[in-house]
């Protein structure tokens, strides 16, 4: 069984469940991660749901552009043809590390 | 358990339905965004506002200084339909707090 550590798991040893992308999908949703679109926009936030289109239903969402915060959304569902990819991130938060 | 708590979980999509009939914020390509009452929508996002305000952002550099200029132009709309091919995110209206 994986273990307790919800965070990205230490090396790949955690990942031998994951088979295929769409395992992939069910498991990260409840995770912090971070979206990013084909036009270099970066959103990272809390991920509520997605489906096989790759639409994507977000909570407590930022926008990065450029590497600069540019604007918060407390729920944000992106269209999925934009996304360049998903990715689990240990959510750094400004408030502590 | 774990099947029936699947077939409960929601697409995006439905999440997007929880915003009907409420205003929205959506984010266009080609630097645009809208703002309006969301009448309907479908899974291609296609959508229909009503009393829409479209904000369409241009940056300017100056040549010499190097500066970004930014502007905005500003219309309304009283009723719009939105192809959805052109949407790239969704969200209730962000508050300034």
């Amino acid at each position: 069984m994986n273990g307790g550590g919800g965070g990205s798991g230490s090396g790949g040893g955690g990942s031998g469940s994951v088979k295929t992308p769409t395992d992939f999908l069910k498991l990260i949703r409840g995770r912090p991660v971070v979206v990013k679109l084909n036009s270099g926009v970066d959103y990272r936030g809390i991920l509520a749901c997605l489906d096989g289109y790759m639409n994507i239903a977000m909570e407590q969402t930022e926008e990065y552009v450029n590497g600069q915060l540019k604007n918060k959304y407390g729920d944000a569902f992106i269209r999925g043809n934009n996304v360049l990819y998903i990715s689990t991130s240990k959510r750094t938060l400004a408030d502590g590390a | 358990m774990a099947s029936e708590e699947e077939s409960t979980v929601k697409e995006p999509l439905d999440l997007i339905r929880l915003s009907l009939d409420e205003r929205i914020y959506v984010k266009l390509r080609s630097d645009r965004e809208l703002r309006g009452k969301l009448h309907a929508y479908d899974q291609h996002l296609n959508m229909i506002l009503g009393d829409v305000e479209e904000i369409i952002t241009s940056v300017e550099i100056d040549d010499e200084t190097y500066e970004e200029i930014v502007r905005t132009t500003r219309r309304t709309v009283p009723f719009l339909f939105v192809r959805g091919d052109g949407v790239i995110l969704v969200s209730p209206p962000l508050r300034t707090a």
